[in-house]
């Protein structure tokens, strides 16, 4: 592969910047007579600025580009160690490049199988009662990559998830104002997204019974305003569900009797129905749409070395479509004995939890780690994810090779 | 006016923190591009009929047979892919040819998103 093109003149800029900043902190350090407040205010943030720069960081921060424009990027395993993930690490998944609705403009429209069809802006929804989730979003081709024999789509791995508390109003909340009528049985969901030239609308519809169940509205990402690329003003949120159902930029819903058609309901985003052959394709029929996410856990702090005798924290990350985790379990040698790994205490439902494990190696030799949770309705992790020709909910043991050393 | 200024000092110091939270600043932005597409017959066609949609990234990270990319191209032309029909083998070949089930790729790192 040719070098990257547009590093150097990233890399370029950024120290342009920096060095501007420096040098204008510099002058003033030198030059103290005739100090105005402003400078005044540069000039006593220049030791935490430094201060700043100092601080070795823990680890350094960043994410791996699955693709430029749409933007496609997920976040490297050994970030997500919190629980809450910061906004900066969330992986983002976009169809194509959106058309971000101007927040001053934009108004929820509600109409279908509703009394009162409405309009609402932003501060019509912000005056209903707040609600708020703290729960996984996991991209539906998440490990999509980790499939053979391989499937064509955004070669994700393991870190198109992420756990947020997304804050906003109920979905409930939002319908039951409108009137929504007993007949409405599908919530059809529509964003302001266009995709381009003949390319269909991802276009959405998600059983009632569920969304008014558990359904957000959130325009709050981890107590900031929702990020436009995460879908400000409004996005859906569907504990429990994949990502393929957290729609962003909403701009109307519309409660109907049947479901959404379209390309993005009745040949993508669908889930064989039985286990098949690998490399061996599902007619649409024989699948329905992706909802509940699979129990699955990795791990994400290992040491690459190790030495015999000597004890390491090993850690990681556990959730399902059901609401909680009920074990993490670790195993040395590839699955015959499993020891149980500690949960962490913190909680919400739908959330992951975080786990860790004390593993001493017992002799020199290359080990293989690997995890698989078990969630509170009993479902365990299968050793090998069910192959599927849209690569999705990819749920296999994680493994990780350890080389040990007397 | 005192308290205003130390509000907005106060802000000043918090974004100067969260700007130089714990990121290699060396790093690109998020969108930067990273591939240019491997020389051979049918690049340009390539270039011309993929790119205005996707960037470079998410053909060089696939790993396809000629079967799935037949099928992954011909979805493409129907949703509005410009290419000639007489076209479609010379990209069909190059893609299998470069992007094929032995394919290897490692995501380009950047940094964080909003950096």
């Amino acid at each position: 592969m040719s070098p990257p093109k547009g590093k150097s003149r990233t890399i370029f800029r950024v120290i342009g910047i920096k060095s501007f900043v420096h040098r204008e902190i510099d002058c003033h350090v030198m030059t103290f007579e005739g100090i105005d407040r402003r400078r005044f205010l540069l000039l006593a943030a220049a030791p935490l600025l430094a201060a700043q720069k100092a601080a070795t960081p823990r680890v350094r921060e960043s994410m791996l580009q699955m693709n430029g424009y749409a933007v496609n990027a997920e976040t490297p395993l050994a970030l997500l160690t919190d629980y809450v993930t910061p906004n900066e690490l969330f992986f983002v998944r976009s169809h194509w490049i959106p058309r971000t609705p101007d927040p001053k403009k934009w108004s929820l429209t509600i109409d279908g199988e509703v009394e009162r069809p409405a309009q609402l802006t932003l501060s019509d929804l912000k005056k209903l009662p707040r609600a708020e989730a703290t729960c996984v979003l996991q991209c539906a081709g998440n490990g999509r990559g980790l499939y053979a024999p391989t499937v064509p789509g955004v070669q994700w791995r393991y870190g198109a998830a992420g756990n947020a508390r997304w804050s906003g109003v109920r979905v409930r909340d939002v319908l039951e104002r409108a009137g929504v009528k007993a007949t409405a049985k599908h919530l059809h969901v529509f964003g302001s997204d266009v995709p381009p030239g003949k390319v269909p609308p991802f276009q959405r519809s998600i059983e009632m019974e569920k969304v008014l169940a558990d359904g957000i509205l959130a325009f709050s990402m981890n107590g900031e305003p929702l990020p436009v690329i995460h879908g400000a003003p409004l996005r859906l949120i569907v504990p429990g569900w994949a990502g393929d159902h957290w729609m962003k930029w909403v701009v109307r819903l519309s409660p109907q009797a049947e479901s959404q058609k379209g390309f993005y309901m009745e040949t993508a985003y669908r889930y064989p129905l039985t286990v098949g052959a690998p490399g061996v394709a599902f007619k649409p029929e024989e699948m329905s749409p992706v909802t509940e996410l699979f129990v699955k856990s990795n791990i994400t702090t290992a040491p690459r070395k190790a030495k015999a005798g000597h004890a390491y924290e090993i850690r990681g990350f556990a959730f399902s479509g059901s609401p909680d985790i009920a074990k993490v379990e670790i195993s040395d040698d590839d699955g015959a004995t499993w020891s149980e790994a500690s949960l962490d205490p913190r909680h919400d439902p739908y959330a992951w939890r975080l786990w860790s494990h004390r593993w001493t190696p017992s002799r020199a030799d290359a080990a293989r780690l690997c995890a698989r949770a078990t969630d509170i309705n009993g479902h365990t992790q299968p050793r090998d994810a069910a192959w599927n020709q849209s690569g999705y909910l990819h749920n296999s043991w994680h493994f990780v090779d350890i080389e040990v050393t007397a | 006016m005192k308290r205003v200024l130390m509000i907005m000092f106060a802000l000043a110091l918090a974004a100067a923190a969260k700007k130089h939270a714990t990121y290699d600043p060396t790093l690109p932005i998020l969108g930067t591009k990273f591939h240019s597409l491997p020389a051979g017959n049918g690049r340009q066609l390539v270039e011309a009929s993929c790119l205005p949609c996707h960037s470079p990234d998410i053909l060089v990270q696939q790993r396809l047979t000629e079967k799935q990319w037949t099928a992954t191209v011909d979805k493409m032309v129907r949703w509005g892919a410009v290419l000639k029909d007489t076209d479609k083998p010379a990209v069909v070949a190059y893609l299998s040819k470069n992007f094929g089930v032995t394919n290897s790729f490692t995501p380009a790192k950047t940094r964080p998103v909003g950096y």
